[in-house]
């Protein structure tokens, strides 16, 4: 048996090795994340061993807020230092101070910022707690005196004895007294860090005399860190807690790996879950049509003496054997990749300190093993059928595939579908997004049972205008999609599900999008802004607001700024603003209540979901626990529309700065004086701001277009996804139409006989091929849009409201893009068919 | 000179030489391997007749039927029909002359099984991009009767039928001829009697000029000539030949 399973598989080596691509493709995509995930992993581990490692205890703030990427930790009193350096084993301490400052460089530009934080703090004196090393220099002693790392010194053209401007966020004129590496590399991965001496960075970056982020304390030779540990937290006071650490180093991998490589890792593995699941319908097609092709044989095999098992595994040998074989081009490949995009994280400045992939043994097993477990379990069912064929069958001239689509299946598939459909509807309405998702699945499901049922009619309907228009060509087309609807749908159906993941994704961001602007330009009123980096922790100093306030082109300015407070035990984003400046403005639509603008100091403005979640109205008093640690009891003056814009509670500028650590603005909005045109405005505002080196001056729509910028970066990542898809699907079709073609050889040979010329018989197969790609197209965008309905309406309103919108360009290019896939899937197959020798294609007849 | 202009009539008297092949020379592969499927054969099909190509396997004659068809091309030599040398034709001016000079009935798998009796019909109409010659297929269809099984699939239709539909389809274009290769191989008796009767009457009713390649002596009965091959060569020639003296010549050359 295992003779003939090899004969086979080289018998069919061309059709088996496209269909071997796809799922080396997609074992490809899993082996590269996995690769990635676990080098990025050790890379970050091994970054924050030796930037938080060396101590062994670090004493901090017990006040943290943590959101959504957003950390907020109260200062602590630094004096403690000289408490804990008295205690039994502690040998050295060490206050820290960690803020941003964004440097400028020698062109005065802005070094970077839009990514990777720009950190700012004191440089610690023993060497032994300090990552960063002095290559050159020396140490601060001014408080106007700092140490930037080497690549921040690099990217700059800065130098010692340079001068140059640091926003933390108000501008600080400093002199460059040193440069710095962090474990002898330029910087931790592409930050950039600016060192003061301690008072320096009391001075600019805390703001506050005498406060300190943390204390970094070394343990004696031979004292345990959780030695040190238990000692120090016996004497420390409320509000202050010690970590060892190694759980710092633990804490930080966990924020990262939650954070940023989870995010990378998600994003890959959906793309390789797309690949392996469009691989899986492929793989099934193909051996479907194999085993279709051999039932003549494998009757043969059964009349002369097989059992059900030796010809069931004859053809699940093969799919071993393709299994086997393409997971293992796979992970080499997945090698390949994963070392290229860690090329593309270098070429982006994310150098990463330890070279090389971290390559673990769940890796190696993993992928290959899912690689050739969904080419067996795609393969089985094909084989399971060749095993049943009556050995009779072999004497008797069988049509080759009958493809008649069960009841069972259409059952099955109709109460999928419907279920579907209903979880999806209902999980929209009610904002389930849950049983919104459980819905899709089912509904894809349903729609891959029922292909062949739909194939036929479908077919005919998407033929009729090729049938119309392309002659005898045209016809033949339509009628031989329509012929085999099983094989069509199977075919189509590979194309579909592809098609519909990015459907999904482009009506997610599509959706995105226009709600971003609906929602900047339901709530932004005024004529420009000026907005912070969504990133990296920096912020616009409140000095801009004053300094355009004063501009006479300027009617009035209003700076937005944004923190996190803590009501009930529950986080809290709020948008902290000047009410009054804020008039005309920022408007947040108010549902209840006054207007924003006119909230007391004791007052706040809350979201009307979060709002409506926990009960409250206006009137309702709420106990507000800030960064600090301290609670303020506020009232409910206003409830507000959900927006992108504004977050959970608006908090009134003087509430927020009594508690805040740093005070800064991620946006400000300006309003034109009247009878002063926009570009005038503009260019005053810039000319005013220049100490300040903010971001540039932007209309509320440049704005728009700057926000939604990452919404269509994302979207350039969905449309590689595309292509892979259609890449894979396409050789899907090509495959199903080389079969075709092999099934029909005597039927072209006679159509060729009777006096059709060959680019008849290239435009048969070519607008079959088409009607397949269309049909699959088609059900795709259809099933993506519905289900990006259901999702984007089930996730609904919340406090960041997302209405569901199509793209209509987007989705146009898509079906356009699915159609050419036909065309093009058809021109190896449509070549080769219309090369065919008439002679030696009846004689195959006699 | 597409069969729509053809100016042959109905009852048109027989004119010499349709097609005609002029020291044709087939050769396959080279070498040791080289096969001489044809070896400086001449022969002349006239025209108006029931012409029967016979002789034994590997005797050339299927080679003959493909090259004087325009399936195949010589290695030397050349083929005519009507004027028109086929060597000088490229492969599309070949498909045109197949598709409006030339009318085919195989052994089996005549017809697309995707199309209609009726639409495998005017197939050759449709390929052109032609018009209907309702007159004529009037004529045809009802000629080899099949006027109630037009709208079925060739799925639908039994063996016999099928080979009448595939008679129709060669007639419908008013070929200058029609090659027939073995057209009853695949059929009983009594149909296949059928189908030659609609062959000879294709001829003698219809004017028609048909070439059948058969190797069974009944067949060739209803022929109003026989040409014998073997070794790629014509052996001999018979007039109104009838089974029995067809199957003397055959031994004769067998020996």
């Amino acid at each position: 048996m295992l003779r003939l399973v090899i004969s086979s598989v080289r018998a069919h080596v061309r059709r088996l090795l496209s269909t071997s691509l796809a799922v080396c493709l997609g074992v490809a995509l899993l082996a590269g994340t996995m690769l990635l995930g676990d080098t990025l992993r050790a890379n970050f581990d091994s970054l924050f061993q030796s930037a938080l490692g060396s101590s062994d205890a670090v004493v901090r703030s017990s006040n943290t807020l943590t959101t959504d990427g957003e950390f907020a930790q109260d200062l602590i009193d630094g004096s403690l230092a000289t408490e804990l350096s008295e205690i039994d084993g502690v040998a050295v301490v060490a206050p820290q101070i960690e803020g941003f400052g964004q440097l400028t460089g020698s062109d005065g530009e802005k070094l970077g910022g839009e990514g990777p934080p720009t950190f700012a703090g004191n440089w610690i004196d023993d060497p032994e707690l300090n990552p960063y090393e002095l290559v050159e220099g020396r140490a601060p002693v001014t408080n106007d005196e700092v140490v930037i790392n080497r690549g921040a010194a690099d990217d700059g053209d800065l130098a010692v004895g340079d001068r140059t401007i640091v926003a933390t966020p108000e501008p600080v004129e400093v002199e460059i007294v040193g440069i710095a590496t962090f474990g002898g590399e330029d910087g931790l991965g592409p930050t950039t860090f600016t060192a003061f001496s301690l008072a320096g960075a009391e001075e600019h970056v805390t703001g506050q005399p005498g406060g300190v982020t943390a204390l970094l304390v070394k343990a004696d030779d031979g004292v345990s860190q959780e030695a040190v540990v238990s000692r120090v937290a016996d004497v420390m006071p409320n509000g202050v807690e010690v970590i060892s650490g190694d759980d710092l180093v633990d804490e930080a991998n966990d924020e990262i790996n939650a954070d940023f490589v989870g995010f990378l890792r998600i994003f890959l593995t959906v793309f390789a879950a797309v690949a392996l699941l469009v691989a899986t319908f492929s793989i099934n097609n193909t051996f479907s049509i194999i085993a279709a092709q051999r039932q003549r044989s494998s009757a043969l095999l059964r009349a002369i003496g097989a059992d059900r098992r030796q010809v069931f595994w004859s053809l699940a040998g093969e799919s071993i054997v393709v299994g086997v074989v393409a997971s293992a081009a796979g992970l080499g490949l997945g090698f390949a990749l994963a070392q290229g995009l860690k090329a593309l994280f270098d070429a982006f400045g994310f150098a990463l300190p330890a070279g090389g992939l971290t390559v673990s043994t769940t890796t190696l097993v993993i992928a290959p093993l899912v690689g050739i477990l969904i080419t067996m379990l795609a393969s089985l069912a094909p084989a399971v059928r060749a095993s049943r064929v009556a050995p009779l069958a072999a004497l008797r001239d069988v049509a080759v595939d009958r493809s008649a689509s069960s009841r069972w299946r259409l059952v099955a598939g109709s109460v999928m579908l419907a279920g579907g459909v209903v979880a999806v509807v209902t999980g929209a309405s009610s904002g389930a997004l849950g049983r919104a998702g459980l819905g899709a699945l089912l509904t894809a499901a349903g729609i891959v049972a029922i292909g062949p049922v739909a194939a036929r009619p479908a077919g005919s309907v998407i033929g009729a205008p090729i049938a119309r228009s392309r002659g005898v060509p045209g016809v033949l087309a339509r009628r031989n999609a329509m012929r085999s609807p099983r094989r069509t749908a199977a075919t189509a159906s590979a194309l579909m599900i592809g098609i519909g993941v990015v459907t999904v994704f482009t009506a997610f961001a599509g959706s995105l999008k226009s709600s971003v602007d609906d929602n900047v330009s339901a709530v932004i009123d005024g004529d420009l802004m000026i907005a912070a980096s969504q990133f990296g922790g920096g912020g616009l100093s409140p000095g801009i607001v004053d300094a355009i306030d004063a501009l006479p082109e300027v009617d009035h300015a209003v700076g937005v700024g944004t923190g996190p407070v803590s009501i009930d035990g529950r986080t809290r984003q709020v948008t902290v603003l000047d009410p009054v400046a804020s008039t005309g403005l920022v408007v947040p639509d108010v549902v209840d209540g006054s207007a924003v603008a006119e909230l007391g100091d004791e007052q706040v403005a809350v979201s009307e979901p979060i709002a409506d979640d926990n009960g409250w109205k206006v009137g309702t008093e709420l106990d507000v626990r800030f960064t600090d640690g301290s609670t303020e009891q506020l009232e409910v003056a206003a409830v507000y529309e959900p927006s992108t814009t504004i977050q959970d509670l608006v908090v009134p500028t003087v509430m927020w700065e009594r508690h805040a650590v740093q005070s800064i603005d991620t946006i400000v909005v300006i309003g034109a004086a009247d009878g002063v045109d926009i570009e005038t405005a503009r260019s005053a505002v810039e000319s005013a701001t220049t100490t300040f080196a903010p971001p540039d001056v932007l209309t509320t729509e440049e704005y728009v277009a700057d926000a939604t910028a990452n919404i269509n970066q994302i979207l350039g990542l969905v449309y590689v996804m595309l292509l892979l898809a259609i890449v894979i699907a396409l050789m899907g079709i090509a495959n199903t139409l080389s079969l075709s073609i092999y099934e029909r050889v005597r039927e072209l040979a006679l159509l060729r006989a009777v006096g059709a010329d060959r680019a008849q018989v290239r435009s048969m197969i070519r607008w079959e091929s088409v009607v397949i790609a269309v049909f699959g197209t088609i059900g795709g965008v259809a099933l993506g849009l519905f289900l990006g309905w259901g999702l984007v309406t089930a996730r609904g309103a919340g406090s960041f409201p997302i209405e569901f919108a199509v793209p209509v360009s987007q989705v146009v290019i898509i079906g356009v893009v699915g159609a050419i896939a036909g065309i093009v899937a058809a021109v190896r197959p449509a070549r080769r068919a219309a090369k065919l020798d008439i002679i030696d294609a009846l004689a195959a007849s006699a | 000179m597409g069969a729509m202009t053809s100016t042959s009539t109905l009852l048109a008297p027989p004119r010499p030489a349709v097609a005609r092949a002029l020291a044709a020379t087939k050769v396959y592969g080279t070498g040791d391997q080289a096969v001489r499927a044809l070896e400086d054969l001449t022969v002349e099909i006239p025209g108006g007749r029931f012409t029967a190509i016979m002789g034994p396997s590997g005797s050339g004659k299927s080679t003959l039927m493909h090259c004087l068809a325009g399936l195949d091309t010589l290695t030397s030599g050349q083929v005519f029909i009507g004027d028109t040398e086929l060597g000088a034709l490229s492969d599309r001016e070949l498909t045109a002359l197949r598709r409006e000079r030339v009318g085919f009935v195989f052994q089996s798998f005549n017809l697309m099984p995707t199309l209609t009796a009726w639409e495998n019909i005017t197939l050759p109409f449709a390929l052109a991009g032609h018009k209907i010659d309702t007159e004529w297929l009037d004529l045809v269809i009802g000629t080899v009767g099949l006027g109630d099984r037009l709208r079925h699939r060739p799925s639908e239709l039994s063996g016999g039928q099928q080979q009448r539909v595939a008679i129709a389809r060669a007639l419908a274009t008013r070929p200058d001829l029609v090659f027939a290769d073995e057209p009853t191989g695949n059929l009983d008796s009594t149909t296949g009697a059928e189908v030659l009767e609609f062959l000879r009457a294709a001829v003698r009713d219809m004017g028609q000029t048909v070439v059948m390649v058969t190797h069974d002596p009944v067949a060739a009965g209803y022929a109003d000539a026989v040409v014998f091959l073997a070794d790629g060569r014509t052996v001999g020639a018979m007039e109104q030949p009838t089974p029995g003296r067809v199957l003397d010549a055959l031994k004769t050359i067998g020996s």
